[in-house]
C-alpha cells in the first residue's frame, strides 16, 4: 500500500484525536517455509462518530486487521493506538481490561452463552467490568428494549431467532458503553432481510454516536456504511461508498 | 497414619472452608463474584445429567472414604479397649499351629490339659482369686475381619467372671453367675450384645431393646438358649459400651462350657494375674521355662500384636481410602477437562469481550467446587445409612462429624487441585477462537 493510499485511509478529521487508530500495521503468519503476509503495512484512523466498513473477499485480510483492531492479535510489525495510547507494549491481561471497557463485539455466530438468558448475556459484560447488579440489570433491559427484544429478555438464545439473537449481540456489545463496537460479520449467518434489519439497527446506533467497524464481504451491506475501505490480498484502500465506480 | 488422619480431621473444617471460598474469594478479587457464579451454577444446570453422575459419584466417593475411615476407627478403638480390659493380665495358651505363628485372639484353638492348667495357677505368684481357666469357642463367623466370632462361647470359673468382665455391668439381668443357678435345671449365661441378639432367633423368648438402627430383639433374660446342644439360661445381659469381645460373649460356667464342647479335660486359656503388678515380668518368665509347650502373652505383647494387626489392616483400608480420593479427583479434572473443551468458543467470547483470566479460572473452579460441596451433601448422608446397614447396632456412637467434615474436606481439596489443570486449560484459550467461525 502507498503512503498516499495510507493517507487517504487516515481520517478525514484533521485535529482531532483518533479513538482507534493503527500505524504501518502488519501481519504475517508463518507455517512451516511458507510465509503469509496476511496484512501488508497500513495506516488508518478510526474517529467518533464513524460507521466504517471493511470489505473484500474471503482472505482478503480483512478478519485478520478486525483481529487486530480488536486487541485480540499482535501485529509482526507497526501498532495499535487506543485514544492515541499505543496497545502495542501491553499484557494479555490489560488488554483484556482495555478491550472490556473500551471496544464492544458482535460476532458472526453471535457468541452468546448459551445456559444463559437474554437479560443475562448482555450483563454478563457490565459483570465483567464491575458494574453494581441493580444498575446493570436497568441498563441490559434499556438496552434489549433498544434493541426491539423488551418480551424477550428472559429468553435463551436457542429460543431466539437469529436476527433476535444477534440483536442481543449488538445489546451486549454496547453494555459498557464503548467507543468503539466492532462487527465481524455481522449479517453472515442472516437471511437478508434480517440482515437488512440489522445494518438498520447498527445505523441506527451509529446515528445515535456510536462508532462502528463492520467487517463484511457483502458489498450491499458495506456501502451503507459512512466509510468504505476495501481489502484485497492483505492490501486496503479507501473508497467512496457512494460511488458505485469504486465498487466495480 | 491414623495420626495424620487425625491432624488432618483436626483442621478439616478450616480446609473445607478454604477449598469453598478460595474460588468465591478469586472472584471477589475479581469484583465479579455474581456473575462468575451465575455462570457456573446455570452451568451446572443447563448439564443437568452429567452433573448429576459426576455429583453422585463424589458421593459414593465420599461415602466410601467416611465408611472406610470410620470402620478403621471402629476397628482400631475396639482393639484398644480389648486389650486395655486386660491391663496387667498374662493370657496363657498353647504353643499349636497358630501360635507357631503368631498370638491368636482369641486363643479358640488352643488346648491346655487341666493339669497343666492347675500347675500355672498354683505358682506362688499367682494370684487365685484373679486368675482363671477359660474355655473359648467360636459359634458365629465373625462379623468382619479382625472381629472376634459374633457369638463367642467364654467358659469361665464361677465367681471369677470379673476377670474376665472386669467390671462391665449389666443392661438387664446381672453381669455374674446368679447364685441359685445350682438349683435350676439350666446353667447360666450372661450374654454379651451381640451374642443375645445372634441367640434372638432360637431364644425361648426376645425382647426389643431401642437401638440406633431400630428396635433390635435380644434374647430376653429369664429365657434359654441352646449351645452346641445344651439349654442355658439367660441371667443377664452385658452393656454394650464395652468392646467387641465383651459384646459377643457367651460368658458361662467354665464346666458347663466343657461339657458343651465335650472337653472336660481341657481348656484353650488361661488368664493370670500376678499377685504384684511387678511381678508380671518374672511370671511370664517362670511360666514359660516351666511350661514349654505354653506361650505366655503380656498385656504389652498382646497390644503389639494388636498394633500389627491394624497396621496390615490399615494398609488395605488406606488403598480404599485413597483409591476413592484419586477418582474423585479423577472424576472432578476429566468432567472439568471435557467442559473446558466443549465451552471452547463460549470461554473465547469471554475472553474476547475481556473477562480477566482470574474469572475463567474462578468459573472452572467454582464449577469443581459445586460438584465438591453437592457430592459431598450427597456423600455424607450416604455414609450414615451404608454405617447403619453394615455395622448395625454397633453404629451406636460411631457417626462422627469429624470424620465426615474430614472427607469433605480432603477429597474436595483434591479435587480441586485436579480441577487447576483443566482450568488453566481453560485460562489458555485464546480469544481469537471466539472470532473465526466454521
Amino acid at each position: 500500500m502507498s503512503d498516499e493510499q495510507n493517507e487517504s485511509a487516515a481520517s478525514a478529521t484533521d485535529g482531532a484525536v483518533p479513538l482507534l487508530s493503527v500505524r504501518n500495521l502488519e501481519r504475517i503468519y508463518r507455517l512451516g517455509e511458507q510465509t503469509i503476509h496476511a496484512l501488508q503495512p497500513l495506516t488508518m484512523d478510526i474517529h467518533e462518530g464513524d460507521f466504517i466498513a471493511i470489505a473484500g473477499p474471503s482472505g482478503s485480510g480483512k478478519s485478520t486487521l478486525l483481529q487486530l483492531l480488536g486487541l485480540v492479535d499482535s501485529p509482526t510489525a507497526g501498532e495499535v493506538r487506543v485514544r492515541d495510547r499505543s496497545a502495542q507494549h501491553l499484557g494479555r491481561e490489560q488488554r483484556a481490561a482495555l478491550r472490556l471497557g473500551t471496544l464492544g463485539f458482535v460476532f458472526q455466530a453471535f457468541n452468546l452463552l448459551q445456559m444463559l438468558t437474554a437479560r443475562q448475556n448482555v450483563e454478563i459484560a457490565m459483570a465483567l467490568a464491575g458494574t453494581p447488579r441493580r444498575k446493570r440489570r436497568k441498563r441490559a433491559e434499556s438496552l434489549l428494549a433498544s434493541v426491539g427484544l423488551a418480551k424477550r429478555l428472559e429468553h435463551r438464545p436457542l429460543q431466539l431467532s437469529g436476527g433476535e439473537r444477534q440483536r442481543v449481540a449488538i445489546a451486549r456489545a454496547m453494555a459498557n458503553e464503548p467507543d468503539v463496537i466492532l462487527a465481524d460479520e455481522p449479517t453472515g449467518n442472516l437471511d437478508s432481510q434480517t440482515g437488512r434489519e440489522i445494518v438498520k439497527l447498527l445505523e441506527d446506533l451509529n446515528r445515535a454516536g456510536q462508532t462502528i467497524v463492520m467487517v463484511t464481504h457483502n458489498l450491499e451491506v458495506a456501502k451503507r456504511a459512512s466509510r468504505l475501505f476495501l481489502m484485497h490480498d492483505g492490501g486496503i484502500r479507501e473508497v467512496d461508498p457512494g460511488d458505485p465506480r469504486a465498487l466495480d | 497414619m491414623p495420626q495424620r488422619v487425625a491432624v488432618l480431621s483436626r483442621y478439616s473444617g478450616v480446609i473445607t472452608i478454604y477449598i469453598i471460598l478460595a474460588p468465591l474469594d478469586l472472584a471477589v478479587y475479581g469484583g465479579k463474584l455474581r456473575a462468575v457464579l451465575t455462570l457456573a451454577i446455570q452451568q451446572l444446570l443447563t448439564k443437568k445429567l452429567r452433573s448429576g453422575l459426576t455429583v453422585l459419584g463424589f458421593g459414593v466417593c465420599v461415602n466410601l472414604y467416611i465408611v472406610v475411615t470410620t470402620v478403621m476407627r471402629f476397628i482400631t478403638e475396639d482393639l484398644d479397649l480389648q486389650v486395655q480390659r486386660f491391663t496387667g493380665v498374662l493370657f496363657v495358651q498353647s504353643r499349636g499351629l497358630t501360635g507357631l505363628s503368631g498370638i491368636e485372639w482369641p486363643p479358640i484353638s488352643s488346648t491346655i490339659s487341666m493339669s497343666e492348667a492347675n500347675a500355672v495357677l498354683s505358682d506362688p505368684a499367682v494370684d487365685q482369686q484373679r486368675s482363671t481357666m477359660v474355655s473359648f469357642a467360636a459359634l458365629a463367623p465373625p462379623p468382619y475381619p479382625t472381629a472376634p466370632p459374633e457369638a463367642l462361647l467364654v467358659g469361665i470359673e464361677s465367681g471369677k467372671e470379673d476377670v474376665f468382665l472386669n467390671g462391665a455391668a449389666a443392661i438387664a439381668g446381672v453381669s455374674r453367675f446368679s447364685a441359685q443357678h445350682a438349683d435350676s435345671e439350666a446353667p447360666p449365661a450372661v450374654l454379651g450384645v451381640l451374642a443375645a441378639r445372634h441367640f434372638a432367633r432360637i431364644a425361648s423368648s426376645t425382647t426389643e431393646v431401642p437401638s440406633p438402627v431400630g428396635p433390635i430383639a435380644l434374647a430376653a433374660v429369664g429365657s434359654t438358649i441352646s449351645v452346641r446342644g445344651t439349654e442355658f439360661e439367660v441371667q443377664g445381659i452385658i452393656e454394650p459400651e464395652t468392646n467387641q469381645l465383651l459384646r459377643s460373649a457367651v460368658l458361662v460356667p467354665l464346666e458347663h462350657a466343657q461339657s458343651a464342647l465335650q472337653t472336660p479335660e481341657s481348656v484353650t486359656a488361661l488368664l493370670v494375674s500376678p499377685k504384684r503388678a511387678s511381678d508380671i515380668d518374672p511370671l511370664q518368665a517362670t511360666i514359660e521355662s516351666e511350661h514349654e509347650e505354653l506361650m505366655v502373652v503380656s498385656d504389652r505383647q498382646l497390644a503389639e500384636n494388636a498394633r500389627q494387626l491394624l497396621d496390615r489392616v490399615n494398609q488395605l483400608f488406606d488403598v480404599v481410602r485413597w483409591t476413592s480420593v484419586s477418582v474423585a479427583a479423577l472424576l472432578i479434572a476429566i468432567v472439568m477437562f471435557v467442559s473446558v473443551l466443549e465451552r471452547t468458543r463460549e470461554l473465547g467470547t469471554l475472553r474476547a469481550i475481556g473477562a480477566p483470566r482470574r474469572s475463567l479460572l474462578s468459573l472452572i473452579l467454582s464449577e469443581s467446587a459445586g460438584f465438591a460441596v453437592a457430592g459431598s451433601m450427597v456423600g455424607v448422608p450416604m455414609s450414615r445409612v451404608v454405617i447403619r446397614k453394615a455395622l448395625g447396632p454397633d453404629a451406636a456412637g460411631l457417626r462422627s462429624r469429624e470424620i465426615e467434615w474430614g472427607a469433605a474436606g480432603i477429597l474436595s481439596l483434591c479435587s480441586m487441585i485436579a480441577a487447576l489443570m483443566p482450568a488453566w486449560r481453560a485460562v489458555q484459550v485464546d480469544p481469537i477462537i471466539a472470532l473465526r467461525y466454521e
